[in-house]
Parts: C-alpha cells; sequence; structure tokens
C-alpha cells in the first residue's frame, strides 16, 4: 500500500496547482477547470482519508458525490460564463471588475 | 362719619341736564360743522352761538333765582374707586355761561368782517367753537378731574388761535410760549388735584368741599375722617400740605390767568387775530384761572390766599408799568388786562370773593370792548396797505387824529377806558371799588407789610389811568401820523369807519361798560351783582382758616368805604391828568411820537421790556436748558451713543471671532472627520478591485494565516 503521506502531498499539490490556476488564469473556462483541480484534490484527500474508516467507504462515497455535484456545478458554472461572455464580450477575468469599489 | 359714596353717588334725572348739554353741544357742533362743511362756516357758526347765547341768557334769567342745582353721575369706575362727574348751576355758573356765550357771540360777529378776507375762516370759526365748548366745560363742570380736561382743551384751542397765522414765524413762537407757560402752571394744578384725591380720594368738588368740612388738625397733621363703602378711611397728611394744595391750585391760575412769573405769555399772545385776543385772552380764557379760584376758593387756606394776593399785587403793578411804554395797541391793552387779572387774583387773595368775580365780570365787557375797538382800527388801517404804502398798522405812531374818522369806535374805546380806568359811573369803577375797599379792610387787619400789597394795587389805579388815556390821546386827538411819516397827506380822507358788523359788537360791549348794567348805584356792594354773588364762608379747617372778610362789621367798611372810594376816584382823575399833561394834542410828547424812539433812561427801559422779564428766561433759563440740553446732547452723542456703539463693535469683534473658530474649528472638524472617512473609504476602495481573482488569493492568504495561528 501506499503510504498516506505520498498521497497527501499529491493532493496538496494537486490542490496548489488548481489554486494558482484558479488565481493566475485569466480567462473563465480555465478558472473553472482550476476549480475542479481543486475539488479532485480535495476528493484525493476524502479517498485516502477513508483509508481509517473502518469501512473503507464514506469517504470514497462522499467523493462520488463530490464528482457529482460538481459536474452539476460545472454545468452551471459554464452557462454562467456563456452569459457573461454575451453580456461583456469577454471572457477575461481581468477585464470583467463590475464589483470594484 | 361721612360716608364718601353718598356725597358722589348718581342723582335722579333732571331736566336741568338736558339744556346743559344743549349748551355744551351747540358749540360742539358748530366746531365739527365748521372744520368739515367748509362752506358758509362763519355765518352757520355765529347763528348756532347766536342760538346758543339765547339758551344761556334764558337759563340764567329762569334759573338765577332757583336753588343750585347739582347733577351727579357716574363717569367710571376703577375697581372699588368710582369717577363720578357732576354738574354745578349755581348763580356764578350762570353768569359765566351767559357771559362767555354772550362775548363769544359778539367775537363771532366782529370776526365775520374781520376774518372776511381769510381764506382759512373755516378753521378759525372752528376754532372759536371749540373754544366756546371748552370755556363752558370748565364752567359747568363741578369736577376737579373734568374741569382739568376742560381746562387743557382751552389751553390747547388758546394755542391754536395764537398760532392761527402760524406761517408768520412770530406767530407759532408765541403759540409755542403760551403752550409751554401754561404747561408749566397745569402741572402745579395737577399736583394739587392729587394733593385734594390722596386726601378725599375723590375729585368730585362738592364732595372734596363736604370732607374738607370734616377733616380736621391733629398734632399739625391735617386728617380727613370718612368712610368709603362703609370702610374706615382716615388720610393723614402733614398740614403744610393743605397750603401745598392750595398754593399748587394756585399755579394752574398763574398759567391761565397770566400772573406773574408765568405772565410773559400773554403779550406775545397778541400774534393772534384780534377778536381772538378779544374773546380768549381778555374776556374769558385768562379768566378762567380767576373762575377756577373762585371754584377753590372755600378750600383755600390763610397762607395759600396770602400768596395770591400778594403775587396778584404783583403782577397787577408790574404789568400796569410795562403798558405805559409799549407802541404796540394790542401789547398795551394786553399788558393791561394781564394788570386787571392781577386786581381780580388779589380780589380773591384778600378773601374778596364776590369783588374778584364782579371785576371778572366787568372787566369782561371793558377789555373785549377795548380790544375790537383796537380791531376795528387796526382792520381799517390795514386796508389803507398798497404797493407804496407799508406800515405797523398796530403801532400807535402811525395812528393819531383818528376821532374824526371813526367817531362810534372812538366812543365805544372812551367809554370802555373809563370802565378801565374806574371812573364812576363806568362799571369798572364798581368792582375795582369793591376790591380796593376790601383790599384795604385786609390790609388794615394784618397790618405792617401788607400795605405794601395794597399800595401796589393803589399804584396800578393811577398808571392804569395813565396808560389807557394815553392810548386815548394818542390813537384818537392830534393829527393822523401816519401822513407826516410817509409825507402823503390826504391818506386821512381814505381811513374810514368800520361797517356795522364791526360796530355792532364794540357798541354792545361799550354800553355793558356802564355802570347803569348793574344798578344805579355808586356802591359796589349795592349793585345786583354783589347782592346776589356773595363771599362764601372758609372750609378749611379752623386754625388753617383765613380771616374772612363775613366776618368784619359793617361799621368797619362803611368808615372804610368813604375813604377808599375818594383815593381811588382821585387816583384814577390824577392818572387822567397826568396823561392829559403828557399826551394831549400840544404836548411835547404828541408832537414829536411819530419818531418816538424807544425809551432810554433806566425806568423807561424797565417798563418797555417788562422788567426784562422775558430777558432774564431768556438768559437764566432758557439758556440754561440749552446749555443742559447741548450737555445732555454731548452725553447722548458721546457716552450713551459711544456706548451702544462700542457694544456694537465689541459685537463686530466678537462675531469675527465666533465666525472664526466656526470656520477654523468647528467646520475644520467637520472637514476633518470628511476627509478622514473620505481617506479611509480611498484606502479601502482599492482592496475593492472587482477582480474575483484577488479575492481568492486573500481569502486564501487569510485562511493560510488563521490555520498557522491555530496551529501555533
Amino acid at each position: 500500500m501506499m503510504p498516506v503521506d505520498h498521497l497527501l502531498i499529491l493532493g496538496a499539490g494537486l490542490f496548489v496547482i488548481g489554486f494558482i490556476v484558479v488565481t493566475t488564469r485569466k480567462n473563465a473556462i480555465a478558472v473553472l477547470i482550476g476549480i475542479e483541480l481543486m475539488l479532485n484534490a480535495a476528493n484525493i484527500n476524502l479517498v485516502v482519508f477513508s483509508r481509517f474508516d473502518p469501512d473503507f467507504l464514506q469517504g470514497q462515497v462522499f467523493a462520488l458525490f463530490v464528482i457529482t455535484v460538481a459536474a452539476a456545478e460545472t454545468a452551471v458554472a459554464l452557462a454562467i460564463v456563456l452569459k457573461v461572455y454575451r453580456h461583456f464580450k469577454t471572457a477575461d477575468l481581468d477585464k470583467i471588475s463590475e464589483l470594484r469599489g | 362719619m361721612i360716608e364718601l359714596q353718598d356725597l358722589i353717588s348718581p342723582t335722579d334725572y333732571d331736566p336741568m341736564i338736558n339744556w346743559i348739554l344743549l349748551l355744551l353741544g351747540i358749540p360742539l357742533l358748530s366746531f365739527i360743522s365748521s372744520l368739515f362743511i367748509k362752506k358758509n362756516a362763519p355765518i352757520w357758526s355765529t347763528f348756532l352761538l347766536l342760538v346758543n347765547t339765547g339758551i344761556a341768557i334764558f337759563m340764567a334769567f329762569s334759573f338765577w333765582y332757583g336753588d343750585s342745582v347739582s347733577i351727579k353721575g357716574v363717569w367710571f369706575t376703577l375697581g372699588d374707586t368710582v369717577m363720578s362727574y357732576s354738574f354745578y348751576l349755581d348763580r356764578l355758573a350762570l353768569l359765566m355761561i351767559a357771559l362767555v356765550n354772550l362775548i363769544s357771540f359778539l367775537v363771532h360777529v366782529f370776526s365775520m368782517e374781520y376774518m372776511k378776507s381769510d381764506r382759512n375762516k373755516p378753521r378759525y370759526f372752528a376754532y372759536l367753537g371749540l373754544f366756546t365748548f371748552s370755556m363752558l366745560g370748565i364752567v359747568l363742570f363741578h369736577n376737579l378731574l373734568l374741569m382739568f380736561i376742560f381746562w387743557e382743551l382751552v389751553g390747547f384751542t388758546s394755542y391754536l388761535l395764537i398760532g392761527f397765522w402760524f406761517e408768520k414765524k412770530t406767530a407759532s413762537l408765541a403759540a409755542n410760549k403760551a403752550f409751554i407757560m401754561n404747561r408749566i402752571g397745569d402741572a402745579g394744578m395737577l399736583t394739587g388735584l392729587m394733593i385734594l384725591f390722596a386726601q378725599f380720594s375723590t375729585f368730585d368738588l362738592e364732595a372734596v368741599k363736604a370732607l374738607m368740612i370734616f377733616s380736621e388738625i391733629e398734632d399739625g397733621n391735617w386728617v380727613a375722617h370718612f368712610t368709603n363703602n362703609g370702610q374706615e378711611v382716615m388720610n393723614s397728611l402733614d398740614g403744610r400740605w393743605l397750603s401745598a394744595a392750595g398754593i399748587a391750585l394756585f399755579c394752574g391760575a398763574v398759567g391761565k390767568s397770566a400772573q406773574f412769573p408765568l405772565q410773559v405769555w400773554l403779550p406775545d399772545a397778541m400774534e393772534g387775530p384780534t377778536p381772538v385776543s378779544a374773546l380768549i385772552h381778555a374776556a374769558t380764557m385768562v379768566a378762567a384761572g380767576v373762575f377756577l379760584l373762585a371754584r377753590v376758593f372755600v378750600l383755600l387756606d390763610a397762607q395759600a390766599l396770602e400768596v395770591v394776593a400778594i403775587v396778584g399785587a404783583i403782577t397787577a403793578f408790574m404789568a400796569a408799568i410795562a403798558a405805559l411804554s409799549q407802541f404796540d395797541i394790542k401789547k398795551v391793552l394786553a399788558y393791561s388786562t394781564i394788570s386787571q387779572l392781577g386786581y381780580m387774583v388779589m380780589a380773591i387773595g384778600v378773601g374778596a370773593y364776590s369783588a374778584g368775580l364782579f371785576h371778572l365780570v366787568t372787566h369782561a365787557f371793558f377789555k373785549a370792548g377795548l380790544f375790537l375797538c383796537a380791531g376795528i382800527i387796526i382792520h381799517q388801517l390795514h386796508k389803507l396797505h398798497s404797493d407804496e404804502i407799508k406800515f405797523n398798522e398796530q403801532d400807535i405812531r402811525v395812528m393819531g387824529g383818528l376821532r374824526l374818522k371813526m367817531p362810534v369806535t372812538f366812543l365805544c374805546f372812551l367809554i370802555c377806558s373809563l370802565a378801565l380806568a374806574g371812573l364812576p359811573g363806568f362799571s369798572g369803577f364798581l368792582s375795582k371799588d369793591a376790591i380796593l375797599l376790601n383790599a384795604t379792610a385786609w390790609a388794615e387787619i394784618k397790618g405792617g407789610g401788607y400795605y405794601i400789597v395794597i399800595g401796589l394795587a393803589y399804584a396800578s389805579v393811577i398808571l392804569t389811568a395813565i396808560y389807557i388815556f394815553r392810548l386815548v390821546f394818542l390813537v384818537f386827538t392830534r393829527g393822523f401820523r401816519l401822513e407826516s411819516i410817509l409825507n402823503k397827506p390826504g391818506l386821512m380822507d381814505k381811513v374810514k369807519e368800520g361797517n356795522l358788523i364791526l360796530l355792532i359788537p364794540a357798541i354792545l360791549l361799550a354800553v355793558g361798560s356802564i355802570s347803569i348794567v348793574f344798578g344805579a348805584n355808586v356802591k359796589a356792594e349795592n349793585t345786583w351783582f354783589m347782592q346776589f354773588i356773595t363771599n362764601p364762608i372758609y372750609l378749611v379747617p379752623e386754625s388753617y382758616a383765613a380771616f374772612s372778610l363775613v366776618d368784619l362789621s359793617e361799621a368797619t367798611i362803611k368808615s372804610l368805604h368813604g375813604w377808599v372810594a375818594i383815593v381811588s376816584i382821585s387816583l384814577a382823575v390824577g392818572g387822567l391828568v397826568i396823561s392829559y399833561f403828557l399826551y394831549r394834542p400840544i404836548s411835547k410828547k404828541a408832537l414829536i411820537f411819530q419818531d418816538a424812539p424807544e425809551p432810554r433812561g433806566a425806568l423807561g427801559r424797565i417798563s418797555f421790556n417788562h422788567w426784562y422779564q422775558d430777558v432774564l428766561y431768556e438768559k437764566a433759563i432758557v439758556k440754561f436748558i440749552v446749555i443742559k440740553g447741548k450737555a445732555l446732547a454731548w452725553f447722548d452723542e458721546k457716552i450713551l451713543d459711544g456706548f451702544v456703539n462700542g457694544l456694537a463693535k465689541t459685537q463686530v469683534v466678537l462675531a469675527h471671532i465666533v465666525r472664526w473658530f466656526d470656520k477654523y474649528i468647528i467646520d475644520g472638524f467637520v472637514h476633518l472627520t470628511v476627509s478622514t472617512s473620505g481617506r479611509i473609504g480611498q484606502a479601502t476602495r482599492s482592496i475593492q478591485s472587482g477582480n474575483v481573482q484577488t479575492y481568492i488569493l486573500s481569502a486564501m492568504i487569510l485562511l493560510i494565516l488563521l490555520l498557522l495561528w491555530l496551529m501555533i
């Protein structure tokens, strides 16, 4: 069995990568991808920690739920991105700063 | 104990009130209608006055023998104090209403012609109506406060009429002078009213008299003891207030009747139209003071009466001296009026109530007559005025020889002059004789220095004869001096006798100056006047009461009478003779009179300038007041205004400081708050970049920091 540490490092790395993608990429689609990465990093953690569960299943089931919800979320997010793009004629997040104070 | 409310309680309806209201109402109607319906004002108001005179004379005849009538009512109520009004008709009042109305009517008639060419006729007749109304008010009302109100009204009308030709500076100044001098006297009178009110709590004269009887002198205090609404009242004043009240009331008479030291207004009052001088400043208004003294006569104590007598004698003498050297015909008559008023006042002062009033009546006739004659002369001479001929028609230096051209006027003037001089056969003799007799009896009893008082009175007799015959000789005898002054012979032919409207009043007044009107008698005490109007008895507490002439035995009077009559007649005749030698047509003085200069000798100057009283007032009082006024003005301008201005300046400076404080401290604080929050806003808004990625980054960093903090 792979040691837990390696898997956690993988999850953390994946999360960091996703986070960096989310914070640095200009394109909204890319940001969505980053979010996806971060969700999956969380999933990895869930799956890894389910090893300590006597049934081995709770974390994995939860990960399945996450994947399902993430899929739905992605669909909604894509729709929003599409609407944003139609509205602002761009998907560049730097240019969409309506919340600016 | 006497109850005050009983004394002033309203009386039952008396038909007499209608007569009284009619008497007062008609002149008032004349005033109002002349003022507002200007058309035909002279005829209309003269007619009204004729009606009023008719009523007055009718009343005098029908009520003469009846008892005196007193009508009282409530005027107004102030808290518990009831102010009553009251009318009182006794023989004196009846006589006065007849006299006032008659002379007023004659003056109205005379004025119709005299004021014919004046534009302001309606105003003039309105004032005459108002005057008659107010004068009748004084006579009819028997309440000191109401009398005072009418007294003031009379003074005010006199002011209006003296200043009738107010375009003339001298006239308006004379009006002011008369008014101010009267005010000084009235202030005194008001004081007297207040003293009596303080003591008796009422202004009603009858009530005051009744309460005066019951007042007493206790330990030098004057105590009035009575009940008011059932409550016992005890008013006590120092005994000297009793004299003070009398003297204060006399002050009113001093002002109105032109007594020393306030008499200076009367000569100046001659600036008014001559008929006005006849009515107001000779016959009636100036006699109001004497009338008032007669009304309060019984309330005067010995000391007050003494003051009255002395002031009267001084006035009589001073004015008689002044009348000797005047050039203005009206001025001579004015001083003569003052002098005769002095006689009346002196008569009251010595206790000769009826003699004083008798002189008031006789004087009213002959002095009004003299003034009207002077008016005729002035009026007729005025007609000579043309572009080349200009002169002062009141100056006796331009007159002379008018006897030939104005025989009727001359005759009237002569009769009135004889009456004024006090020669037997004329009314003035009777009244003056009565006064002198009483004054002599008074001096006999008092003795000592009081002989000086009657000495002045006797001296005035001779002076009176001198000055009035000086006038007669200079105005009516020798040639017309204006001819030689202007070098225009034949000017005299242009002088004409006045017409009937002018002459009839003068003739009637002259007839009234003949003694037969008062009874075919040489002795004053046998005239109907002295029979009907007798000396009353003093009501003041006994220790303060003056010696009463009523107590004088008939034998004493008889023994004095012959002597007094001889002395006064010989003095009057002596005056006539002196005057004849000085001013007869061929005398030295009459020859050069046309360019007679103002007298130069010390005595002459004193006479011409009326004892320099005006100058004294000018130098001492007026100057003092002006200096005081200037000082006050300086004080006002520099100190008070300075203070106010300083206050204002301080305010402005303070305001500037406050403004600075507002601007820099308070506004600064507000601005600071604003800019601080602005800066904070500016600072914080940069965080709100609107970039979601930044938000996430910062959230994450904070989360990590939180985790780190939790772990440590």
